[in-house]
């Protein structure tokens, strides 16, 4: 879990900028998509509108063509004597009838040339008479007794100055069966006494009917011929035919107020485009329901839309993924190499890869590194040579103490006329001023070194008696071999002072030889001996005048790591009562003058 | 970095390639099994050939598609189809009216299929022979008949104090004086009589072997033929002396008889299940041969109608002439289902042997009237009805207005010949 979460950590720069990535794509190209969809389809439909007003317009124009024909027929029956005559005519005279009979027949078959272009045309004419006149039977085949009580015959009572629209839905009588009709009808008025004498009906099948505008619809295109009751007259679902609608008279009613080119209507659960046209000369409304869904499927392919989409969301997500993986991946590794640097001491480099970008941080990153080091590395030369300068200056320095005290000595000794001794004293102080203020060398042979411990000591033991004898025990190989200056001589100077507080006297023993490719110096002194801690090369600072230079043995360790590293150095070795040992290593560095020889 | 630049681009562009790609194409072609047919009367010829369907027993599938169309709807699609030569959006098999086919073999020669070698023409009654071949050739198949026969109410023959048997074998003017007698009796007249259609004259000038044309079929015979003078008077009769009675559509034709208003019927044999059709008058009805013209070579038989099945010479024919003659041409079991289902007879003789043919009809109080019917079909005599029927027909209901009018018999059918010679 906790391994999780470091991951998570380590790429949350990665998961950041993809996430904001990925719903900027999915946001983009989902927006784009309904955007375009809502357009084209908003688009779609003026446009659909406008070439649907026109077809409406044309279907119009069918059904007032078919109207004007029945309209002109029922005017030619209203003034025509002969089917007023064939209407009103009781005889019973076998013969009467034959003549008005094949009289309206040649009538009614000149006025059903007005019907040439439909099929499925009957013109009826019914009188008070009781008879009847067919044009073409077989298209409506009604009987008087069917037809006088029908709805559509009361109808034409009721108004008899009106041309009615009806729809008259399927009859049946013994062995003949009537079809859905559509009829227009119209009561035969006597002018004079308003005496209705018969009605004229212009029928035409409904499937006939609908061929006025079955060009005009499809799967998903619906047209519906209501009249002023809501009651569905024609229809290319002809299932509808015959039914009275609430819902389409609401809306109509609704539509008709708002005066719009176009409705959006929802029934029996879809949408619908409901275009609404009303026509005065069948007193009817023309409705165009047109299936909004089934359009849209038309019109976009959502599938293939979503498909695509979703293709490109997947390819611009995997693009993203790809790079935005390689950039931070570079990236990462880079933020873990520096943040483990300091366990390198920042000695290790950061691996140049990745974009350039990162390529460039990591090489300036890598350059820097560089130039700390290097800044680093003189900053310790030029404190190392601060030191050494330091200890130089130190090492130039003759304690002044140390040249009055000795000078006293010379004094006492000339007062007391030795001057044999005191001679010698100055010689030895002369020699010895000379060789560590007199000469600018940092360093001195071992042959110089010992000459000047020889007078050194001389020195001493002309001063405080010669109880604590020095011997020298140098190798010749050693002789010409370098050191720093007096180095040996704070440890004698070291022995002679303080390692001879109890015992009052003794002997220190010098010992210079080379033991595996190392320059040795070793100051024995039998004296007190001390505990071994640190203090030991710290100098008390009370007896400062009796040191010959500045530098104290507390010096002589770092001096020796400053000049030839660590694993050069001081060991001192003590027993109390026993005496101390000092051992000191260097290096075998020949003189020059030496390997000259 | 390029290697997947140049990977992806492949997948996108395999990607909306196969979007674009994605429509599939609508099946399209018929089936070869499938036969179209067109007729029009879907209580009588449509539900003849959905019984044919069932009854089919040949080696291939066969599906028949049965259209719906009115008759004059086939009449007029058939001419505008086969005029423009194309047999697209044609029926295999059509129905054709006996007095039209004529008009149509010699309009369109090479457009209908010979069926010769599928039939046995011996089979079918004879005056069948003639409307449905050319030159000697049979293209249709004979289908129902219109054999005439009188139907006539029993009871109201009693309540005139005639029987049936008085109305047996005898001419128009018997029938005339009978009627005249029944009608005053009873105060119904004996038939009703269609002013616009000529059913009737129709009837009595084939009963005596007669035509509106020459055997020829081509020259118009209307002046000086007997047999037309003798139908013209008998119906200009039948109305003077009220025996008959006007009816203007078919639905007045029903009304009439169902309603009792009419002692009898002149009419072909479909008209028997429109007379069932009035149950009450069950045992009041016989059927007896029509009357005759009063002429020599005038029977007791005639037709009145009847149509026969055509097959188009158009991909399919084969099939369509198999499946017709498996069934209509050769299937004596169909016939019998044809009568006791949809009571149509059928002009296949060898059916009338059947059991069927057999059936005491209990509306005709037990009379076997498909068997008589049957007997009376094999004396109806065969015409050559030409190419013009109704055309014919057309000026001869203008002439019988003059001639009902008052005009004289001879000038009104020369002037009918005069008309028919100049068209």
């Amino acid at each position: 879990m906790k391994k999780y979460v470091e991951r998570i950590k380590q790429n949350s720069l990665f998961l950041k900028m993809f996430i904001v990535m990925v719903v900027s794509i999915v946001g983009v190209s989902a927006a784009i998509t309904f955007a375009s969809v809502q357009m084209s389809e908003r688009l779609f439909i003026n446009t659909f509108s406008i070439t649907n007003t026109k077809m409406i317009n044309q279907i119009s124009t069918n059904f007032e063509r078919y109207s004007d024909a029945g309209i002109t027929v029922i005017n030619q029956a209203q003034r025509s004597e002969v089917v007023k005559e064939y209407l009103t005519d009781r005889s019973t005279d076998n013969l009467t009838i034959i003549n008005h009979y094949y009289q309206i027949k040649q009538w009614m078959d000149s006025y059903y040339d007005f019907f040439l272009n439909y099929d499925g045309v009957n013109i009826v004419v019914m009188g008070e008479n009781g008879r009847l006149f067919s044009s073409n039977y077989i298209n409506w085949p009604v009987s008087e007794s069917l037809l006088r009580t029908h709805p559509i015959t009361l109808n034409a009572y009721k108004n008899p100055n009106r041309i009615f629209y009806q729809y008259a839905s399927e009859m049946s009588e013994k062995l003949t069966y009537v079809e859905p009709t559509v009829v227009i009808s119209k009561a035969l008025v006597e002018r004079t006494s308003n005496h209705i004498y018969g009605i004229i009906y212009i029928s035409i099948r409904e499937k006939d009917f609908r061929q006025m505008y079955a060009e005009y619809t499809d799967d998903n295109r619906d047209i519906y011929l209501l009249d002023q009751m809501g009651q569905v007259v024609s229809s290319n679902q002809s299932s509808s035919s015959g039914v009275k609608s609430e819902q389409f008279l609401k809306r109509i009613k609704e539509i008709e107020a708002e005066e719009l080119a176009y409705n959006q209507v929802r029934f029996d659960g879809r949408n619908y485009l409901l275009f609404l046209q009303y026509l005065p000369a069948l007193d009817m409304y023309l409705m165009n329901l047109i299936d909004r869904d089934e359009l849209k499927k038309e019109l976009v392919d959502t599938k293939v839309i979503s498909l695509i989409s979703t293709g490109i969301v997947i390819l611009a997500v995997g693009i993203v993924f790809f790079i935005y993986r390689r950039f931070t991946n570079s990236l990462s590794g880079l933020v873990r190499e520096i943040s483990h640097m300091s366990k390198s001491h920042f000695n290790a480099y950061v691996t140049e890869s990745g974009s350039y970008e990162v390529r460039q941080l990591a090489r300036t990153f890598n350059g820097m590194l560089d130039e700390l080091h290097e800044y680093v590395e003189q900053l310790l030369e030029i404190q190392k040579k601060k030191r050494v300068a330091e200890l130089e200056a130190l090492q130039h320095q003759i304690n002044p103490h140390f040249l009055y005290n000795t000078l006293a000595s010379v004094k006492f000794l000339v007062q007391q006329k030795d001057v044999e001794k005191s001679s010698e004293m100055i010689n030895a102080l002369i020699v010895l001023l000379q060789n560590t203020i007199g000469t600018i060398s940092e360093t001195n042979t071992i042959r110089q070194e010992v000459e000047d411990l020889k007078n050194y000591v001389f020195i001493n033991q002309m001063r405080y008696g010669d109880n604590i004898q020095v011997r020298y025990l140098v190798q010749p190989e050693s002789l010409m071999c370098e050191l720093p200056k007096l180095l040996i001589q704070p440890f004698v100077e070291n022995a002679f002072f303080h390692g001879f507080n109890y015992k009052k006297e003794g002997q220190i023993q010098l010992l210079i030889y080379i033991k595996d490719e190392q320059l040795i110096c070793e100051v024995v002194d039998n004296g007190d001996g001390m505990k071994v801690d640190s203090s030991v090369l710290s100098a008390p600072k009370n007896e400062a005048r009796q040191f010959l230079s500045g530098i104290g043995i507390q010096n002589v360790r770092e001096r020796i790591h400053l000049l030839y590293g660590k694993e050069y150095g001081v060991q001192v070795s003590s027993v109390v009562g026993e005496g101390t040992k000092i051992r000191i290593c260097l290096p075998v560095i020949k003189s020059k003058e030496s390997t000259r020889k | 970095m390029r290697k997947y630049l140049f990977l992806i681009f492949i997948v996108s562009a395999l990607l909306l390639v196969g979007c674009s790609s994605s429509s599939d194409e609508g099946k399209s072609g018929t089936d070869s099994n499938t036969i179209t047919a067109w007729a029009w009367d879907p209580k009588f010829n449509i539900a003849a050939l959905e019984l044919a369907e069932e009854a089919y027993s040949g080696d291939e599938e066969v599906a028949l598609k049965i259209i719906e169309n009115a008759q004059d709807d086939i009449i007029s699609k058939l001419n505008t189809g086969l005029a423009s030569g194309t047999m697209k959006g044609m029926p295999n098999i059509v129905l054709i009216e006996d007095y039209r086919a004529q008009s149509f073999l010699q309009s369109y020669p090479d457009v209908f299929y010979e069926l010769s070698d599928y039939l046995n023409k011996d089979d079918f009654a004879d005056y069948k022979i003639a409307p449905t071949s050319l030159d000697g050739k049979m293209y249709g198949l004979p289908f129902d008949t219109g054999v005439t026969g009188l139907y006539i109410r029993t009871d109201l023959l009693e309540e005139a104090g005639y029987t049936v048997e008085d109305f047996v074998n005898i001419t128009w003017d018997e029938y005339i004086e009978l009627g005249k007698d029944v009608r005053e009796k009873t105060g119904k007249p004996m038939l009703t009589v269609d002013p616009s259609d000529l059913g009737t004259i129709r009837m009595m000038v084939q009963s005596a072997g007669k035509w509106y044309l020459e055997e020829d079929g081509l020259t118009p015979a209307l002046e000086d033929n007997e047999a037309l003078e003798e139908a013209f008077r008998v119906y200009k009769t039948l109305i003077e002396e009220k025996v008959a009675g006007i009816h203007t559509d078919w639905s007045q034709l029903l009304s009439g008889f169902n309603n009792g208003d009419v002692v009898s019927i002149v009419q072909g044999s479909w008209i028997t299940p429109s007379v069932k059709a009035e149950e009450s008058q069950a045992g009041k009805w016989a059927v007896v041969p029509i009357p005759r013209l009063n002429i020599s070579g005038g029977v007791n038989a005639s037709n009145l109608g009847g149509s026969s099945f055509y097959v188009l010479n158009a991909e399919g024919k084969e099939k369509a002439a198999e499946f017709l003659a498996n069934t209509f041409g050769s299937n004596d079991d169909f016939y019998q289902k044809l009568v006791t289902e949809v009571g149509a007879v059928g002009t296949y003789m060898p059916a009338a042997k059947g059991e069927a043919y057999q059936t005491e009809e209990e509306f005709f109080d037990g009379q076997k009237i498909y068997r008589d019917f049957a007997e009376w079909m094999g004396k109806i005599p065969p015409v050559n009805y030409g190419v013009h029927t109704y055309a014919m027909e057309d000026i001869l209901i203008v002439e019988m207005q003059n001639y009902l009018n008052g005009k004289d018999l001879k000038t009104v059918l020369s002037n009918a010949q005069k008309q028919a010679e100049s068209q």
